[in-house]
């Protein structure tokens, strides 16, 4: 508590991050305040000391400084929920710099301006990062050679920077020396910056190269440190009662009679919420966590309002259906001209059309939302881990009813993202019941709480529609899709206008903007408003493609089947790479020539027709991630058994090829494909819920079925060595493998389906169907 | 006041006896390495050893273990470097690592019961824990290096 | 129940007052002085020690957290509830006031010091045939302890059950006193085995069934009944165990509450076990075992063993690897971590449940309970628990595994309304 107190202090608003700084042994990762916080209170470890920076400092860029003895700090604004993101951005940074990697260790910081925008998601990190930690690394070598020169009484253009030396001939010395010796009052403005020169592939050190990440030791024996684990001194511990609905109940009577009873049981407090974040809710206050629990269970709460209660899955799917047969609903995209849709149906020599459903899907992130909040010498504090600070800051400063300046968001590594952690209104409550009670609040919420309150992913309808020419010819192809928008609900600002002049949730509808050459086309996006209004749909790892793969990538292979094309070829043949398709720099060069590239890559990697036995096929599927201007090419082969009379599906393999231009941390982008490939196998078989009467209807394990070990089929990754600039790996391999089983699942058993997760059910419906 | 041990030192917690193993490990002892995930007994995440076994303790009453030996992963190994969680490490096993303290300590319990475990093996044992990450098929790489490193040495001893 | 034993009672009133009134009165015995502690031999009172074990005094004499013979611990019988009794030397509120033959008249004959009847919920059918020797033994282990001052409870049984005047009757028709006659057709082992049983053990007190008075029925001795919310299973060839208790399998089972074909001493069972039955010497635990042996006739079908064994093991391949039947998830989920089995046998640490009497019984209370409440770490194995999945799963989760394990780990019919019984004894409680 003294180190807090002292760094509060001595600290410049919000706080100095420095104060909070703690450097552990040399290559370990630190967090901002969560490390200090929390060392002390672990008995079975020796506290580390806290070793602050040694001065003088040589601190070029906001993103890093060196210290008098040449350690290496770089600091990462995105948060680790898993990428190692932390390993991947130093890396760059490191690389241009020509660090030691072992005298490099990462800050994940706390909030504050000078970060600007700070989200974790849409597999961005290492794409925006690396132009920005490649030009800091260049100034920090620049200076450092310049220095260093001078101290060796040489010119600098004698001179190279390499391991953490600047090297002359047969001399060098060490950034730490040049650090304590040297002058390096060198700053570089944003202008100079943009123009310093980047080193050449082939002189890169560090990236592309295996390296264990920094932040894994710490996950192997609990010395980690989660937002669950933060503690303060005086805090006392909160259960929320959620009401019936999302939004709209008021509270309408509390009867706390029988947690009285419950030992450490305090108080219920009904919030207050001026930012509606959490309408209705009542904080259940105890003095440890079972009893808040416990109690909780006891408070007998009634609420009044709350549209919504009798809202279920069919009514928001029925609500997609009308919306999509409404031909003036919805935003349309910018497909490139896109050319007459109608017309070319109106001349198509025939049409194939199709529907496809995805199911509600829950986050399930392992570690439940939980925030501790305090306010301490005028400044809220908030303990919590999060992808996107930057979007609940204003909400928590209209929650709160104090300027965003006053609050401060402490960085935790984060138990499970996958995007439930973009929506940080689980900061709010703690926030208001903290301010409530005048003391430091710690707010878990019980695993059942966390699913009802989840953002989960909609449920979602799509209608896709193929105009067909002679000898199979694609003349048109229509996509229509409905789901709630996370992005209206929570971040309307992110909203770009659709070629109809209507706004649009960009990460609801990507994917649907394919790279195949289909003639005419036409896009458009619809916000299920009755989603909207009865839950909070959330981005769920890779968001919209997760359901507009699914669909483009089943109905390709329906049109491939009905134009008796074999699917890689079909597949191919229109990924020409032509027009709008061509792509470009920066990180779109190639375009769909790369994408057909890792079709056929997979295609032969998974023995592509070669024979089977019966029963069994294999299905394709293929992606190129999220955003047009940030393809991650990636394509699946599902090999999947089919049993004709239980109607289950058993996945035998998957081979997935990706393209994601430079591969900086090559085992960490492993890890991310096989997470977002078992992601996708996990919603394409094993999960998914249903919204019932105002909540989803499963909360816990005992009947959420997400994929477990036993269910993790034999899995063959191949990236393609490439120099192009990197993009993002966390979601690409999400989204294709359903697709890829639902057609391997036609290969094998000559049945379509066209909803997720496919359950044995809808097998045998089909394959009674046919039969 | 119910005594136990917990990584081999003697403690009296004064908490009512239902109260789960769970949080008397993460708020009275102040082990936070244990996590919270499902709280009924079907994620793995909270699991501990009682008297050597795999326990979940977000559903272990205090009462229960009275007088027993608890581990958690704090004191699995001194050093961190069980042949368990070196493995982890060497095949870079964790992602967000929440359920990893979890998975390393039913690991570590497996590999008692199943010095050589097949595939077969690892799936039973290893079915409870989740691991939301998915990292599943490094977790059987790991246990089967962890195995044969414990082999390794039986063969040496 | 109840208005069966009304009826009886009723009948029994007619028997006659006056025959009746005479027989139910017995004369007090005189007061005594506690003796001093010193006075008894400190070898007789560790002899008396280990026979209150073997006799499982303190299980029914403590309440939860209570001091140890102090009494209070509330027992539900089909009639009501009944509280065990202060059996310290407190001369006010305990036996400290009884004299040696007053104790003996307690165990013999069911007849407490002031000469009222006692509720046969104290097994004077069985500690009548205690020897006289070992009764003088338990009397100094007992006379030595501490002394509680702790008042009986009364006992909460509906009219006319509470007069204990009645319980002469019930002695009437069911009560044979008498010390235990060893068989000459058996070898002195196996009557040692007998007598610690049958006399000091009452092990027919839980698993023999009682008829509607309450009294255990002689003609199905061991057969099998329903005790204190759990089932005490038969001991007789009636027990449905896919494995047959053999002699090994009851010595590890008595002596350290885990056998590894069966599963783990829990419920009203653990403290018979560690409480008892593992104080007593070797000898004495192989002398019962050799009497409980012979009343299922194990050894003769240890042929049947090695088949359950295989197919127990196969049985726990089921539901492995990608499967989507709900049930089989939920049960590898959340039991096959610590009950999978594999290899030539099943590890007695992993309770094998294609083996476990629980799964097997017709009645699946036991299943449910320790699936409710668990097995504590001085239950069972000891040292080691199961957790009780009860706070978090639904009576249907429960139901489900129960019904699960029945289907896919037996061919015995499937049990019937589980979720209701879930319900009933998840509002019984976990019991002390």
């Amino acid at each position: 508590m003294s180190r807090l107190q002292r760094a509060i202090e001595t600290g410049a608003h919000p706080l100095s991050r420095r104060n909070f700084l703690v450097v552990a042994a040399s290559g370990g990762a630190a967090f901002g305040f969560a490390a200090l916080g929390l060392a002390a209170i672990d008995p079975a470890k020796p506290g580390a000391p806290a070793t602050p920076a040694a001065g003088p400092l040589f601190e070029p860029t906001i993103w890093f400084e060196i210290d008098a003895v040449g350690l290496v700090t770089v600091n990462i604004i995105r948060a680790e929920m898993g990428q190692h993101v932390g390993t991947a951005l130093a890396r760059i940074l490191a690389d241009e710099l020509e660090a030691d990697w072992s005298q490099v260790r990462i800050v994940h910081v706390d909030t504050d301006a000078k970060w600007g925008l700070m989200v974790t998601g849409g597999s961005w990190s290492v794409w925006q990062t690396f132009p920005i930690f490649s030009r800091a690394g260049a100034a920090g070598r620049l200076a450092l050679i310049e220095a260093g020169a001078k101290l060796m009484g040489v010119t600098p253009s004698a001179c190279i920077a390499r391991d953490g030396k600047v090297i002359s001939g047969g001399r060098s010395i060490s950034f730490a020396e040049i650090v304590r010796r040297g002058d390096l009052s060198r700053r570089y403005t944003p202008d100079e910056m943009d123009k310093l020169p980047i080193k050449p592939v082939n002189e890169r050190r560090l990236i592309g190269r295996p390296t264990p990440a920094i932040d894994i030791p710490a996950k192997t024996n609990g010395s980690a440190v989660y937002g669950i684990d933060a503690k303060v001194a005086g805090m006392v511990y909160a259960r929320p009662k959620l009401p019936p609905t999302r939004y709209g109940a008021k509270v309408a009577s509390i009867d706390d009679g029988a947690a009285k009873g419950v030992k450490g049981y305090l108080r219920s407090i009904a919030l207050d919420d001026p930012s509606q974040t959490v309408p209705g809710w009542v904080m259940v206050i105890a003095e440890t966590y079972p009893a808040a629990v416990r109690a909780a269970d006891l408070v007998k709460v009634e609420w009044s309002g709350g549209d919504g209660a009798k809202v279920s899955e069919k009514d928001i799917q029925d609500h997609a259906a009308s919306l999509i047969a409404d031909a003036g609903a919805g935003s349309l995209l910018d497909t490139g001209g896109g050319g007459d849709v109608d017309a070319a149906f109106r001349s198509a020599r025939s049409t194939i059309e199709a529907t496809y459903t995805t199911a509600s899907a829950l986050h399930f992130q392992l570690e439940p939302v939980n925030a501790l909040a305090f306010e301490k010498d005028g400044v809220f504090e908030i303990h919590t881990g999060n992808q996107w600070q930057s979007l609940i800051l204003p909400t928590l400063a209209t929650a709160l009813d104090r300027p965003v300046t006053s609050i401060v968001m402490r960085t935790y590594l984060i138990g499970g993202g996958f995007g439930r952690r973009l929506n940080g209104d689980y900061a709010v409550p703690a926030a208001l019941a903290a301010k409530a009670l005048g003391r430091p609040v710690k707010m878990i919420l019980t695993r059942a709480d966390d699913a009802r309150f989840d953002s989960f992913r909609s449920p979602s309808v799509q209608k896709l529609r193929m105009a067909l020419g002679d000898n199979g010819r694609v003349l048109a192809m229509d996509h229509a899709a409905a789901a709630g928008w996370p992005t209206q609900v929570m971040a309307p600002a992110f909203m770009p206008k659709g070629a109809n002049g209507r706004p649009y949730d960009p990460f609801a509808i990507a994917g649907a903007d394919h790279w195949y050459e289909v003639g005419a086309q036409r896009v458009r996006a619809i916000s299920n408003d009755l989603a909207n209004s009865s839950f909070r749909p959330g981005w769920l790892r890779s968001v919209g493609p997760g359901w507009t793969n699914w669909a483009v990538e089943s109905f390709i292979d329906e049109a491939a089947h009905a134009t008796g094309a074999d699917p890689v070829a079909f597949r191919v043949a229109h990924l020409t790479g032509k027009g709008r398709d061509a792509g470009g720099p920066p990180s779109a060069v190639g375009g769909a020539l790369r994408q057909a590239a890792v079709v056929k890559r997979a295609a032969a990697r998974a023995g592509w027709g070669q024979p089977l036995p019966r029963g069994v096929g294999r299905g394709v599927a293929t992606s190129f991630g999220q955003e047009r201007d940030m393809p991650t090419w990636v394509a699946c082969v599902a090999q999947v058994r089919v049993d004709r009379s239980s109607g289950e599906v058993a996945v035998e393999k998957l081979t997935l090829v990706v393209d994601a231009g430079t591969i900086v941390d090559p085992d960490g982008a492993r890890a991310q494909v096989e997470g977002a490939a078992m992601w996708g196998l996990s919603l394409a078989l094993h999960e998914g819920t249903e919204f019932a009467n105002g909540q989803v209807r499963d909360t816990n394990l005992d009947t959420y079925t997400p994929l477990r070990i036993a269910d993790t089929p034999e899995i063959d990754i191949e990236f393609v060595d490439s120099a192009e600039p990197p993009v993002g790996l966390g979601e690409p391999a999400t989204t294709v493998v359903a697709p890829a089983i639902g057609n391997a699942i036609f290969a094998a058993a000559n049945v379509r389906l066209r909803h997720i997760p496919i359950r044995p059910d809808d097998v045998r419906t089909a394959l009674s169907a046919t039969s | 006041m119910i005594s136990l041990r917990i990584n081999g030192r003697s403690v009296a917690v004064d908490a009512d006896e239902d109260t789960p193993l769970l949080w008397v490990v993460r708020d009275e002892i102040g082990l936070t390495g244990t996590k919270f995930g499902c709280g009924i007994g079907m994620c793995g995440a909270c699991t501990v050893h009682v008297g050597g076994r795999a326990t979940r303790s977000c559903i272990t009453p205090l009462g229960a273990v009275a007088g027993a030996d608890v581990t958690t992963i704090e004191g699995l190994d001194p050093a961190g470097q069980h042949p368990v969680q070196k493995a982890w490490i060497s095949l870079q096993v964790p992602q967000c690592g929440y359920c990893q303290s979890g998975q390393i300590m039913q690991a570590a319990a497996l590999l008692k019961d199943f010095p050589d475990p097949s595939d077969q093996d690892i799936d039973a044992v290893m079915t409870g824990n989740l691991c939301r990450c998915m990292t599943y098929v490094r977790i059987r790489a790991a246990i089967k290096q962890a195995a044969a490193e414990l082999k390794g040495a039986a063969g040496r001893e | 129940m109840l208005k069966r034993t009304l009826i009886a009672l009723a009948a029994l009133a007619a028997l006659g007052v006056v025959a009746f009134g005479a027989l139910a009165w017995r004369a007090p015995i005189a007061p005594i002085t506690p003796p001093a502690a010193s006075s008894f031999a400190p070898a007789l009172v560790a002899q008396g020690e280990t026979l209150a074990a073997a006799g499982n005094c303190a299980t029914c004499h403590t309440r939860r957290d209570g001091a140890p013979f102090a009494g209070g611990l509330a027992m539900q019988t089909s009639f009501g509830t009944i509280y065990s009794t202060n059996i310290t030397p407190d001369p006010e509120t305990g036996i400290g006031a009884w004299s040696e033959d007053a104790f003996r008249r307690a165990l013999h004959e069911g007849v407490a010091r002031d000469g009222g009847h006692l509720f046969p919920a104290f097994p004077y059918d069985h500690f009548t045939k205690l020897s006289d020797t070992d009764v003088h033994a338990l009397y100094a282990y007992l006379m030595t302890r501490p002394p509680v001052h702790a008042p009986a409870k009364a006992s909460k049984l509906p009219f006319p059950l509470n007069l204990r005047a009645l319980q002469a009757g019930w002695k009437l028709l069911f009560f044979r006193p008498g010390r235990f006659q060893p068989s000459p057709a058996h070898d002195q082992q196996w009557n040692r085995g007998a007598y610690l049983a049958e006399a000091l053990g009452h092990c027919g007190a839980c698993h023999t069934p009682r008829n509607a008075l309450g009294a255990e029925k002689r003609n199905q001795a061991y057969a099998g009944a329903p005790i204190d919310n759990w089932t005490a299973p038969p001991l007789t060839a009636a027990n449905p165990s896919p494995a047959p208790w053999t002699t090994p399998e009851l010595l590890a089972y008595l002596g350290s509450g885990v056998s590894p074909l069966h599963g783990v001493a829990a419920g009203p069972m653990a403290p018979v076990v560690h409480a008892g039955l593992a104080k007593l010497p070797e000898a004495d635990l192989r002398a019962v075992v050799a009497y409980i042996e012979t009343v299922g006739g194990g050894d003769a079908r240890a042929a049947a063993t090695a088949p359950a064994v295989s197919r127990a093991l196969a049985a726990d391949r089921l539901g492995l690897g990608a499967t989507y039947d709900a049930d089989a998830r939920l049960y590898t989920a959340a039991c096959a971590s610590c009950h999978y089995n594999a290899g030539a046998a099943p590890n007695a640490a992993r309770p094998d449940l294609a083996l476990n009497s629980a799964v097997s019984l017709p009645d699946p209370t036991n299943l449910i309970r320790v699936t409710l409440y668990g097995v504590g770490a001085n239950e069972g194995a000891p040292g080691i628990v199961m957790p009780g999945f009860g706070a978090g799963f639904s009576d249907a989760d429960v139901a489900r595994i129960a019904a699960y394990l029945r289907r896919t780990r037996t061919s015995l019919p499937p049990w019937s309304n589980l979720e209701q019984k879930v319900a009933a004894i998840r509002a019984q409680g976990r019991g002390e």
